[in-house]
């Protein structure tokens, strides 16, 4: 049952995202056209409105994954729909599982388009060698592969980004568990989970660093001129955290969906 | 073992009690009237059967079952609003019901629909709420479902499609199945009912046959009901 409902809210997102990820791509090939050398000074200008257009759409989709997954969530468990959705013969956990995964496979979709639209509209080997350049620079500051700087950075992104939803989504669940003020309460207690959940995660990086002094320097010099494996530990411990974070406010989405709801 | 088995059941909302102790058995192979005022606790009452609102106490039991998964296989439920996805055409919900629900019958809904002069072809968006109506009781009929709980089905569509609606549910659910409609409009479904549950501030005021009601309150359903809740 979780592949139907999967099935289901895929095609829903593909839907809503799919006209951002196309206007994103189209810029990018129109920025990429009209950045050739020797334009006219209208080609030029319209080719700076375009590049324009190319970050706008990419900062859409970012958003967008976030807002439409979360207004999904809402309209499926508590608005009109959740007469059918919670009428379907199917668990709560599947109802849940299947709003994370559709979340999780439009983050690395959008993360795709994003990366796609970017190369298309501004690749040069000029700006390739600048790029690499600059993170070889910092790379070799911190001691650490390429590969390794820009994967733990990306993770590091995606996990935040992940846990905000999350953070969204049990805001939502505590919020409409209220008779009155159900909006308004959800945005807030997402909100106060959000502040918890990084609080925590800066609150056990703390803690590890009562026993890791490079990673204590962080919180005594209050700058991120840090040792150079403490910055690798950090890295990875947030990651871990992170992960841990979203799978524990996954569980309690769960517990209390099954529980019971009370829709409108 | 009744079908269907309402014990010790309370909802409230904050301080406000909808529903108070409210204790029913009901039998297969019955259509029963759930028949009170606006705010009665019916709505509710059939929300809790739905897992759609969670009980402050007591329990529901459908074939021993309590509420979940099991139950819903076998439920067929029309609520009073509308829940479909508008970005969704027709044919598309009937596929979608197909995914779900072993018992849906899609030869049935295309016939249905087509009685009811609608297109699968049609997108959601581009209808009327009252069509969307006609889309879910066709859902709701086209399932081969052990239990039918009808929230309003009369209220949003005009006399000729009522006669229809009633002349379908007593055509098309099997004999073993059970069919709980509740309504304002008594006078008109009251010649398909077997059983009425009177319910009030959240209480069952009067609960039996029909028939029996009739023999002994000397009146039809629908004046038993002008009497009682009489303003």
């Amino acid at each position: 049952m979780l592949i139907k409902l999967l099935k289901y809210d895929l095609k829903y997102m593909l839907k809503n995202m799919s006209v951002f990820y196309i206007l994103s791509l189209f810029f990018a090939i129109t920025t990429r056209l009209l950045s050739l050398p020797e334009q006219t000074i209208m080609l030029d200008i319209l080719g700076k409105i375009s590049s324009g257009c190319v970050i706008a759409m990419i900062a859409n989709i970012v958003i967008n994954t976030m807002m439409r997954s979360w207004i999904r969530f809402k309209e499926s468990l508590y608005k009109d729909e959740s007469y059918l959705t919670h009428t379907l013969p199917v668990t709560k956990s599947d109802i849940y599982n299947s709003k994370f995964i559709q979340t999780l496979i439009f983050f690395l979709i959008g993360f795709a388009v994003v990366l796609l639209s970017l190369f298309t509209a501004y690749y040069t080997p000029d700006a390739w060698t600048t790029i690499k350049e600059y993170i070889r620079t910092i790379t070799i500051g911190f001691n650490m592969s390429t590969t390794f700087f820009v994967s733990i950075a990306v993770i590091v992104i995606f996990l935040e980004l992940f846990n905000a939803i999350q953070c969204g989504f049990l805001g939502i669940i505590q919020g409409y568990k209220r008779n009155s003020g159900k909006v308004g309460f959800s945005v807030l207690y997402g909100f106060i989970i959000y502040l918890v959940a990084q609080t925590l995660v800066l609150g056990l990086v703390f803690a590890y660093g009562l026993f890791d002094p490079t990673v204590m320097e962080l919180f005594k010099t209050g700058t991120i001129s840090i040792d150079v494996n403490a910055f690798k530990t950090l890295a990875i411990i947030a990651s871990i955290l992170y992960v841990v974070i979203i799978l524990s406010m996954s569980v309690i989405c769960k517990r209390v969906l099954r529980k019971g709801v009370n829709v409108e | 073992m009744e079908f269907l088995e309402i014990k010790n059941l309370s909802k409230k909302f904050d301080e406000k009690c909808v529903l108070n102790d409210i204790n029913l058995n009901l039998s297969s192979g019955k259509i029963i009237g759930l028949l009170g005022k606006n705010g009665a606790g019916k709505t509710t009452l059939i929300k809790l059967i739905n897992d759609l609102l969670t009980p402050t106490s007591g329990a529901i039991f459908v074939k021993g079952n309590k509420i979940g998964v099991e139950t819903k296989k076998i439920i067929s439920y029309l609520p009073e609003r509308t829940y479909l996805n508008n970005q969704m055409k027709v044919k598309e919900i009937f596929r979608y019901f197909e995914d779900f629900y072993d018992d849906f019958d899609i030869q049935k809904a295309m016939r249905l629909l087509k009685d009811l002069d609608l297109d699968e072809n049609q997108s959601l968006s581009k209808m009327s709420k009252g069509m969307k109506e006609k889309v879910q009781l066709v859902l709701v009929l086209s399932r081969e479902a052990e239990l039918y709980i009808l929230d309003e089905p009369l209220g949003g569509v005009d006399p000729a499609t009522r006669d229809y609606i009633l002349d379908t549910i007593l055509s098309n659910f099997n004999e073993n199945a059970s069919v709980i409609i509740s309504t304002h409009l008594i006078a008109d479904i009251e010649r398909i009912l077997d059983e009425a549950v009177f319910i009030d501030k959240g209480r069952i005021v009067l609960q039996g046959d029909t028939d029996d009601l009739r023999r002994q309150e000397n009146a039809s359903i629908d004046e038993i009901f002008r009497r009682m809740f009489k303003c």
